[in-house]
């Protein structure tokens, strides 16, 4: 026991102690952070321009609708609305006032011109011509202000006063979005995908990186020859278990700091994205319950075993890092095709694939954990999962360890199938 | 308390192409130095490794100290020095020397007073500079090789195994590594190696095994070997005037099997059942001048050549030796 933990103190401190690890756990909540606030940015590009009220419009229809929108397009009653160029013309004459009108957006004098006339009130229909015509955000702001003053004007036709229809028409709705579960409440649906992607992805990330760390770990003690030496002091599983154990551990450590410094970062989200001056959106984190963590944890350790397994087997089956890419394709192709599958489970996480999904071992440490952060799953679905993991686990790492122990010390020609299943049947 | 550092009984081991290790038995005595000679290919690193438990003989016995090599704690008791050496290159000198140790269940503060002995025995530690602070790659080959020989002997092992100690090393490094053999030797330490030169295990052997072709050809002490193997070997050496009646002489199969010229002096092996004393008395007729002409042990390397002869380093499989 005191050798395996001397291998795991020497696997975990030698990478703790690298740069590459300071490194790599500095940059981590730095990416999160960027993605977290990335999005909001992007948001913030998809307002309506703000000079979109730089338009002329040419009103027809005698009712003063012209000289409303110019007034709403400006920010209301306080907004400064000379920008807007209200040209008041009658139905007869609006053919020349808009030839005029085009003229001038071509010489960029306006970004576009409105057409108001009797139509508007009769077929609700209004023309809109200019160099933002295609985009989205600013017709639909200028339609949604059309179609409340049409409304207004309709409403005081009607007979109500001004005030009462400015009280009316002005309500805007939010839809706030909130998904439920047994547990009930668990924060807004979108937050729960969000975060739900970023579990699996975050899974899929650190098994890739923390196996391919113990292949290359394998590799190092293959080429610098030291596996010899220490293989006469210990055996080689205490040695592959070592190795597994300690970089887990690194992972774990990693892990823990980057999802420390990520709450962290949300916490401090909102003084920072004042400081940038970004509009501030509400964002809770999911509650997570404890049963919900320690699941997660579980995958992300019986997946990382699973792989890490596999990944040493291939690395004691070559000599050089040069041949790693090409031996290790079939081990990462597992973990490649599982990753395609988070998106059609995030969008069913009940259908039968996702479930399928969830008993295989080598795709439940990404999918399991997945599903859980999108909502309830039935403890049956869970039982079998866990169950076929720590099965698959078992047979990966006893057959891993086979072809270590033979292979660590080969060199040269790489060994062919047929030899590599001896190597697993040969009990030494 | 047996006397065997080492008891090997009826040894296999089979690779899918060819068979390493054949019916191999042989036995080491405590502090005794002894060498396993053989030629590239001949089974000795095989031997060696299931030796060290690092893998298993398809048939037979191997004890250590009387005990099974498989049992826990036996390998404790042994330092090994791999042929192919190689350590953590990027870790830093005392860490891999304080990993080593602790693999072998030596504790690290233990460990750690043993370094800084070591280190300044054999110069890495200094006034001025301590190359254990150093990681591993910025020390010179001839460093590095002190490095793992430290790390070998750190557990003060009773019995060493070096495969191949000379491969590689300086004749600084050899010397160092030669008197080093002769102190464990002194403390009472069995030290096993295996080599292809014999000059060094002439020198440093108590006791030799060769092996060719993954079988044992003879084994026993150099004392014993070399007289079994002597008095059918005269020195030779002749005057100026070596004319054709001399060559009849010195080519005559019935009295010398084999002359070996590479020498100062010729040195022959007489055939079976020859007399020196006639060959004296033919040389003189011949006409030859005799300069020196004396009975002599023949040395390793000759009974090595004699016993596994050419074919048998031709076909010594190169790899897993």
């Amino acid at each position: 026991m005191a050798r395996l933990w001397a291998v795991i103190t020497r696997e975990y401190m030698e990478r703790v102690r690298s740069k590459w690890f300071l490194v790599s756990t500095i940059l981590a909540p730095l990416l999160f952070g960027v993605m977290l606030i990335l999005p909001m940015w992007m948001a913030r590009t998809m307002q309506p321009s703000a000079d979109i009220g730089h338009i002329v419009i040419l009103d027809a229809t005698g009712s003063r609708l012209g000289t409303r929108i110019a007034g709403e397009l400006n920010g209301g009653v306080t907004g400064d609305s000379s920008l807007t160029q209200v040209i008041e013309v009658a139905s007869a004459a609006l053919g020349r006032a808009e030839s005029t009108s085009t003229q001038q957006v071509i010489a960029k004098r306006a970004k576009g011109y409105l057409v108001v006339d009797s139509a508007t009130f009769s077929s609700l229909r209004a023309r809109y011509s200019g160099t933002n015509a295609t985009s989205e955000v600013d017709m639909r702001r200028l339609e949604r202000i059309l179609h409340d003053q049409v409304t207004a004007i309709r409403l005081e036709r009607a007979g109500l006063d001004a005030v009462q229809v400015r009280a009316l028409t002005s309500s805007a709705v939010t839809l706030q979005t909130d998904q439920l579960s047994e547990r009930g409440r668990g924060g807004s649906g979108k937050v729960s995908m969000i975060f739900a992607f970023g579990v699996a992805f975050l899974l899929y990330i650190a098994i890739f990186l923390y196996g391919q760390n113990v292949l290359r770990g394998v590799i190092e003690e293959k080429q610098t020859r030291v596996a010899e030496t220490v293989v006469s002091s210990i055996s080689p599983t205490t040695l592959l278990a070592g190795k597994v154990l300690g970089v887990g551990a690194v992972g774990i450590t990693q892990l823990t700091l980057s999802i420390a410094g990520s709450v962290l970062l949300v916490r401090l989200r909102e003084p920072i994205m004042h400081r940038l001056g970004m509009p501030m959106v509400p964002m809770s984190l999911p509650h997570i319950s404890p049963a919900v963590a320690l699941l997660l944890l579980l995958y992300f350790l019986l997946g990382y075993v699973f792989y890490a397994a596999l990944f040493a087997a291939v690395g004691a089956l070559i000599s050089t890092e040069q041949e790693a890419q090409q031996v290790q394709l079939p081990v990462a192709m597992l973990l490649v095709i599982t990753a395609l599958f988070i998106q059609p489970v995030m969008m069913a996480p009940e259908a039968p694939l996702a479930r399928r999904l969830s008993w295989l071992p080598f795709s439940s440490p990404i999918i399991m954990p997945l599903r859980l952060s999108l909502g309830a799953i039935s403890a049956l679905d869970i039982a079998l999962s866990l169950v076929s993991l720590v099965i698959g686990c078992a047979a990966v790492v006893w057959i891993a360890a086979r072809i270590y122990r033979t292979g660590l010390l080969m060199y040269g020609k790489r060994a062919t199938l047929g030899e590599i299943m001896r190597w697993v049947r040969v009990t030494r | 308390m047996t006397d065997s550092a080492i008891e090997i009984r009826g040894v296999a081991k089979r690779y899918a192409e060819h068979v390493a290790v054949h019916d191999l038995s042989l036995s080491v005595p405590r502090g005794a130095v002894y060498g396993l000679l053989g030629p590239n290919g001949a089974g000795k690193t095989t031997t060696i490794r299931m030796l060290l438990n690092i893998i298993a003989p398809d048939e037979g016995s191997i004890l250590l100290f009387g005990r099974p090599n498989d049992e826990a704690g036996v390998t404790d008791r042994v330092g090994y020095l791999p042929e192919e050496r190689g350590l953590y290159k990027r870790m830093q000198v005392r860490r891999v020397l304080r990993f080593l140790a602790e693999l072998k269940g030596v504790p690290g503060h233990e460990a750690d007073r043993r370094i800084v002995e070591w280190t300044e025995r054999l110069g890495l530690r200094t006034p001025e500079k301590d190359w254990g602070l150093a990681k591993v790659d910025e020390l010179s080959r001839g460093m590095q090789q002190k490095v793992q020989f430290i790390g070998t002997l750190l557990h003060d092992p009773e019995l060493v195994i070096l495969d191949e100690p000379f491969s590689g090393l300086d004749p600084i490094n050899a010397q160092a590594l030669k008197d080093t053999v002769v102190e464990l030797k002194r403390r009472g330490r069995t030290v096993i190696f295996s080599t292809h030169l014999m000059d060094n295990a002439e020198r440093l052997c108590d006791s030799v095994c060769i092996i060719a072709r993954g079988e044992k050809v003879l084994d026993g002490s150099v004392a014993g070997v070399k007289a079994e193997h002597g008095g059918r070997n005269i020195a030779l050496a002749l005057g100026a005037s070596r004319d054709g009646a001399v060559a009849a002489v010195l080519g005559d199969r019935t009295l010398i099997s084999r002359i070996d010229d590479s020498n100062r002096f010729l040195e022959l092996e007489l055939a079976p059942g020859a007399d020196p004393q006639l060959l004296l008395r033919r040389l003189l007729e011949s006409g030859a001048t005799i300069e020196r002409f004396e009975l002599v042990t023949p040395s390793l390397h000759q009974i090595f050549l004699e016993k596994v002869g050419a074919t048998g380093v031709e076909a010594g499989v190169t790899g897993h030796g």
